[in-house]
């Protein structure tokens, strides 16, 4: 991790964003983060994925979200959700093709401001699962400053990351496609999934999470801060 | 609901006994559900650790052991954990161990207890695991039934209809009828005192006795009343009252108990019922003069058997009334033998062995006896005379239906129509010396029924083989490496075992696998006690306050017993409706899910009870 992120993740920058934050973000920021020295076990986390109508988190915009949370290493299907967002501009074929989001579904969605004023309380406190982080980090980070005045910070677990790790010290040549999600999963012996939407993605990483927490310790007594990004 | 708890609920909609839930609860479930996940070899539960949520297996497998180690299931994708924890105030009762890296879905307790509230199908299947479970599967697989009124469970006190009418001794025949009349009774009771029976008066005696003799209306009832009449107690099978009755050709029999009568049944109490046959059947035989005429009726057995499991029998039921035929026909065989050969020179009896001894004979059954005779046998005098019997007998019942031994255990066999002192003999060495391959072929001569003869002669014999099998250790680990050699059709993962390949390509052996195992295990525990039944429930009904076998274990075993009897009977009557010839070999697939899944409940059963067994016991000689 290099000094830039360090920094991001820092204690010191999170009071310097918090004094500049407004609205749900202000109150996300009072909220303590998820402490690094307790346990997995003992810590809540919410695996979140999202759907965008690009790549690129500063012209690009988050067109759904999906999350569900975590505890005690128990995925709770009560907490799911699935929120569609509008935004700002029309959508693009080219990203339609993807998500199959259209214009006429997300009509009456919520703005970016709305969808975030709902998901930050979810996020407070909690730790954020995501396969390949960047992404989610990143669109979440652009809105919160574009809505609030501040980006977000969060401590994060990419289970992406989590799976290089694992190949690496496994010491096995990488085949293609091993670190998509729907082959990590079945290489855990969890069940096949129908890549959907932001929440089927993000109910998968939370499966595959609690893979790698059991590999690495069944009680879930490690530390959260092996495991973070 | 969102699209990826949709797959949830397909999930569950595919296993009992969600499957068991109306959609709309299915649909709602998956939000109540947290998901968990287990490395390969992860203790997931121990014994009285908390234990709130019903664990649903969604990939993976998982092993249960009782606190002591023994293993007790194995669960793959769809079944459930934790069940006897929701029975328990939230104490897992048994070990849980991943054998598998494992997701699992938890259903909180509170929920559990909601849905099995509101629907007892669901409630049902998790009456707790194991025998309770096969119990009440049981309980509603009869209900479906056709609830026609069970001959042979039914006891002569259920059907004594009305109070006794009864008249004293000094009475006169006028008076009697005078009474009946007024009662409008077929049949009175004469009383001596206040409740001694000095006799019976029907309305056939009054014909035949008093009418068509012209006797006079004032002579006393006790001139025309039969007198000690036979008698049946209360808590005699309706079935073997009706055999009572045909047997002396009476059509009322009074019932006592304490020597004092309580009431009296008559043949319209028991005439519509279903029986009926059997006990017609076994009257006819008892009438016919040779093999190829009784093969006439033995020929009716399938069909009657049919109509027996159609109305609901159970086979213990069931394996009696078979078996009362295949009695009737080696009696009558017996008394032709006799009639033909002249009086036995020395007293004999005549056993029965194996299922005919057990009383537990299905629509497809060979011969198994033998003779023990007196021991003033000389074989150079009498041993004709006795083979001769035997030879009628045996050819006899192979004529009727019943077919030789193929290991020729039989009466015909000289090794096997001997006097008393060689059968202690035999069985001295088959206990004190035993050898696994003599042990295995001699197991019917465990089972021994006398059938017709001076059935003293088996007493002596009897109390010997009690005594010494329950005191040899050495042979009782024998018996066990016997049983043992018959495997429960399970794996690894709870799934059945089925024959490859050959003419029953992927079928199940009920008899050999699923039969046979029981009849062993009861039979271990009957001989090791002392317990001097023969029939496989009586036995486990026996044993079961005893220390060797768990009450819990017997009253289970007796279940499954039930269950794969009751399985391979309505197979067989199912192939006697197609014409085809019945057989042991089942498909599981002719089976509804909830049936497969009970089979499996009684196979585990066995499969544990084998292994206690074996702990008990010891296992040698295999």
């Amino acid at each position: 991790m290099g000094l830039r992120q360090k920094i991001f993740d820092s204690q010191l920058y999170r009071d310097f964003i918090q004094r500049k934050a407004t609205g749900p973000l202000r109150r996300y920021y009072d909220i303590p983060p998820a402490d690094p020295a307790r346990s997995v076990m003992e810590t809540e986390f919410i695996a979140l994925d999202l759907e965008t109508t690009g790549l690129d988190p500063k012209r690009d915009e988050i067109v759904s979200l999906g999350w569900v949370i975590i505890r005690q290493l128990g995925v709770d299907f009560a907490s799911c959700e699935h929120i569609l967002v509008r935004p700002r501009g029309e959508l693009r074929e080219s990203s339609v093709v993807v998500h199959r989001i259209f214009d006429s579904d997300v009509a009456d969605a919520p703005d970016i401001a709305t969808a975030l004023e709902h998901l930050l309380p979810q996020m407070a406190g909690r730790v954020l699962i995501s396969h390949h982080a960047p992404i989610e980090l990143g669109f979440l980070g652009q809105a919160c400053k574009r809505c609030f005045g501040a980006p977000l910070q969060i401590p994060t677990v990419d289970t992406l990351v989590l799976a290089l790790r694992d190949l690496h010290r496994s010491g096995q040549p990488m085949k293609s496609g091993a670190l998509k999600l729907d082959n990590l999963r079945r290489s855990h012996n969890l069940p096949p999934f129908r890549a959907h939407n932001a929440l089927s993605d993000a109910i998968a990483a939370s499966g595959l999470f609690l893979a790698q927490i059991a590999k690495r310790d069944p009680k879930g007594e490690l530390e959260l801060n092996r495991i973070l990004r | 609901m969102s699209i990826e708890l949709e797959e949830i609920a397909e999930f569950l909609k595919q296993h009992h006994p969600f499957a068991l839930l109306p959609d709309e609860e299915i649909n709602a479930l998956p939000k109540r559900l947290t998901a968990r996940y287990f490395r390969a070899g992860t203790k997931v539960l121990s014994p009285e650790e908390q234990c709130l949520h019903l664990y649903i297996i969604r990939t993976g497998g998982t092993e249960t052991r009782d606190p002591d180690g023994q293993l007790l299931a194995r669960l793959s994708e769809g079944e459930c954990f934790g069940v006897r924890a929701m029975f328990r105030n939230g104490k897992a009762a048994n070990n849980i161990t991943t054998l598998e890296d494992s997701l699992c879905y938890l259903l909180p307790e509170k929920d559990f207890h909601e849905l099995a509230g509101k629907y007892p199908q669901f409630k049902y299947f998790f009456a707790q695991m194991g025998g309770d479970r096969l119990r009440s599967g049981m309980q509603l697989i009869e209900s479906r039934d056709d609830d026609q009124l069970k001959l042979m469970s039914i006891k002569v006190a259920d059907l004594i209809a009305r109070d006794l009418v009864s008249i004293d001794k000094s009475a006169t025949i006028l008076e009697a009828g005078k009474l009946m009349s007024k009662e409008r009774v077929s049949c009175l009771l004469i009383t001596e005192g206040a409740d001694e029976i000095a006799g019976i008066m029907t309305d056939r005696d009054l014909r035949n006795r008093v009418v068509a003799q012209g006797r006079s209306y004032d002579e006393p009832v006790t001139e025309i009343m039969t007198a000690n009449p036979i008698s049946v107690h209360p808590d005699d099978y309706a079935f073997d009252a009706l055999l009572t009755m045909t047997r002396h050709n009476v059509r009322h029999l009074p019932v006592m108990k304490d020597g004092k009568a309580v009431g009296m049944i008559t043949t319209n109490n028991l005439l519509a019922r279903q029986s009926l046959s059997a006990v017609y059947m076994a009257g006819r035989i008892g009438k016919l003069t040779n093999p190829a005429d009784m093969a006439k009726v033995i020929e009716q057995v399938p069909e009657l058997l049919s109509h027996l499991i159609e109305a609901g029998a159970t086979s213990q039921n069931a394996g009696h009334i078979v078996t009362t035929l295949s009695d009737a026909a080696t009696v009558r065989l017996l008394q032709l033998a006799e009639e033909k050969l002249g009086p036995p020179p020395v007293p004999y009896v005549w056993m029965a062995g194996g299922s005919q001894g057990r009383q537990e004979q299905t629509a497809l059954s060979d011969q198994d006896n033998c003779l023990i005779i007196d021991d003033t046998y000389d074989p150079e005098q009498h041993g004709a005379w006795f083979k001769a019997l035997a030879d009628f007998v045996c050819d006899g019942l192979n004529t009727v239906g019943y077919v030789f031994c193929p290991g020729e255990m039989m009466a015909k066999t000289d090794q096997w129509r001997q006097p008393v002192r060689v059968w202690q003999q035999y069985f001295n060495k088959w206990i004190e010396q035993p050898e696994p391959k003599a042990l295995m072929l001699c197991s019917v001569w465990f089972d021994l029924r006398p059938i017709h003869g001076t059935k003293s002669l088996f007493d002596n014999l009897h109390r010997l083989i009690v005594s010494k099998a329950r005191d040899n250790r050495i042979f009782q680990a024998y018996m066990v490496g016997n049983a043992l050699t018959h495997h429960v059709p399970l794996g690894f993962f709870k799934n059945f075992v089925m024959i490859r390949g050959g003419e029953h390509d992927r079928t199940l052996d009920l008899k050999h696998n699923g039969v046979v195992p029981i009849v062993d295990i009861a039979r271990i525990h009957a001989l090791a006690n002392g317990v001097e039944a023969v029939n496989t429930f009586e036995r486990l009904h026996a044993i079961k306050p005893l220390p060797s076998i768990s009450t819990q274990g017997a009253s289970d075993l007796l279940d499954a017993f039930e269950f794969i009897s009751i399985t391979r009977l309505k197979h067989q009557v199912r192939q006697i409706r197609r014409g085809d010839a019945p057989d042991n070999f089942l498909h599981p697939e002719s089976l509804s899910a909830f049936e497969r899944s009970h089979l499996k409940d009684a196979f585990s059963v066995i499969k544990n009870l084998q292994g206690a067994l074996e702990h008990a016991f010891g296992k040698s000689g295999t």
